[in-house]
C-alpha cells in the first residue's frame, strides 16, 4: 500500500486539527471539564495522525525493500493456478492467489499469496496467467509478484 | 455548441464507422474502473485511423457529480510483456469526486525522466517497469508529439494491452472526436512499433 494525496490530507487534518483542539484551552478560558474534553479529543486526533504516519512509513520501507528485490533478485516465473477474492480494501480486491513458482536454482513449488490490487489488474488474474517474479537471493520465500 | 449525437453521426459518416446506440465496458483501465460499468453511448466502431481498429464513444458516470469523457479504445496485446501499465494523464484531470481512502495498492510510480512531458502530463508506470523500454517508447519525437498533440485535453492509459485515449470536453465537435481517434491511434501505433523492435 502507498500513501496518496487523500492520505496526506487526512494526516494533516487529524494532526493539525488535533493540535489545535488540544492547545485551544491555552488561548481561551474554559471550564476545567471542557479543557479535559478538548485535550482528550485533540490527543485522539493526534494519535490517529501518528498511526497513519507510522503505517505510511512502514509502507515506504516495504516499498523500498520490494525495489531492492526488483533490482537484485533472481527473476523467475509464476503461473496462476487459482485466483479469487472475498474481500475488498479501500475498494480494491484482496486477491488470494495460488501460484506455481519456477525460479532458476530452486525447485519448482506451489505457493499462496495475497495481494491487494486495483480492479483492472485483478480482472486479469485467471488460471494459466504467467507473471514475472523476483526472488530475494537470500530468502526464497521473499519475492515480489509483478502484476 | 454542437450536439453530441450529431457530432458522432458526422464522424461516423466521414470515417465510415458503424454507429452503435451503446457499447458495454469492462474495467480494463483506471478510467473505465471509475465508470463502474457505465456504457459508451453513443458509440462508433471501426477504424480509428489507418490500421487501428477500435471503438470511440461518450463515457458518462456519476461519482458524487457527473463526469463526462469521450474515449477511444483499441488494443495492443503485445505491450503487456513490455509495459503492463503506462498512464499518461493530463495534469489537473479529475476522474472522481468521492475519494476518501488515504492508502492505495502500490501499483504505479511517477516517471519523471522527461521534464518536457511532465509539464503537461503525469506519467505513471508499474513500480517494476523496465526503464530502458520506457525510454525507448518515449523517444524524443514521441515526447515532442505528446507535448503538442491535439486535442489539448488528451490523455491515454495503457493497461495490459488495452489502450484508452480520452478527452474531457463535454460536447466535442466531429473534428474534436476525429482528433481523439487520431491521437489514440498514433499512441497505439507508437506502442506497437516499440513492441516489434
Amino acid at each position: 500500500m502507498q500513501l496518496n494525496k487523500v492520505g496526506i490530507g487526512l494526516i494533516a487534518f487529524f494532526g493539525l486539527g488535533g493540535l489545535a483542539i488540544a492547545l485551544a484551552p491555552l488561548f481561551v478560558s474554559l471550564p476545567a471539564e471542557a479543557v479535559l474534553t478538548m485535550v482528550l479529543l485533540g490527543g485522539i486526533w493526534a494519535l490517529v495522525a501518528f498511526g497513519l504516519v507510522l503505517y505510511a512509513r512502514h509502507s515506504q520501507r516495504k516499498a523500498a525493500h520490494q525495489d531492492w528485490i526488483f533490482q537484485q533478485g533472481v527473476r523467475g516465473t509464476a503461473t496462476v493456478l487459482d485466483a479469487g477474492s472475498s474481500a475488498k480494501v479501500n475498494e480494491m480486491p484482496l486477491m488470494s492467489l495460488r501460484l506455481d513458482l519456477e525460479v532458476p536454482g530452486s525447485a519448482r513449488r506451489e505457493v499462496r499469496r495475497r495481494e491487494i490490487m486495483p480492479v483492472f489488474a485483478a480482472a486479469r488474474m485467471q488460471p494459466g496467467l504467467r507473471l514475472p517474479v523476483y526472488v530475494n537471493p537470500e530468502d526464497a520465500d521473499d519475492f515480489i509478484l509483478v502484476w | 455548441m454542437p450536439d453530441v449525437d450529431s457530432a458522432y453521426g458526422e464522424l461516423a459518416a466521414s470515417r465510415g464507422l458503424e454507429l452503435l446506440s451503446s457499447c458495454s465496458t469492462d474495467p480494463l483501465t483506471p478510467l473505465l474502473v471509475e465508470a463502474e460499468g457505465a456504457p459508451l453511448s453513443p458509440a462508433l466502431r471501426g477504424a480509428l485511423a489507418d490500421g487501428v481498429e477500435g471503438i470511440v464513444g461518450q463515457l458518462a458516470y456519476k461519482r458524487n457529480k457527473t463526469f463526462r469523457f469521450h474515449v477511444a479504445y483499441t488494443q495492443v496485446p503485445a505491450a503487456t510483456a513490455f509495459a503492463p501499465r503506462v498512464f499518461c494523464i493530463r495534469r489537473g484531470r479529475s476522474t472522481r469526486d468521492d475519494e476518501f481512502y488515504g492508502f492505495e495498492a502500490r501499483h504505479s510510480k511517477l516517471w519523471t525522466e522527461s521534464t518536457a512531458l511532465n509539464e503537461r502530463f503525469a506519467v505513471t508506470t508499474s513500480p517494476f517497469q523496465d526503464p530502458v523500454w520506457l525510454r525507448r517508447l518515449f523517444s524524443p519525437s514521441f515526447v515532442d508529439w505528446l507535448r503538442t498533440a491535439e486535442p489539448a485535453d488528451f490523455s491515454f492509459e495503457l493497461a495490459y494491452g488495452a489502450v484508452l485515449g480520452s478527452i474531457e470536453e463535454n460536447e466535442p465537435s466531429a473534428d474534436g472526436l476525429a482528433a481523439l481517434c487520431d491521437a489514440t491511434a498514433h499512441v497505439a501505433t507508437r506502442i506497437r512499433e516499440e513492441c516489434e523492435e
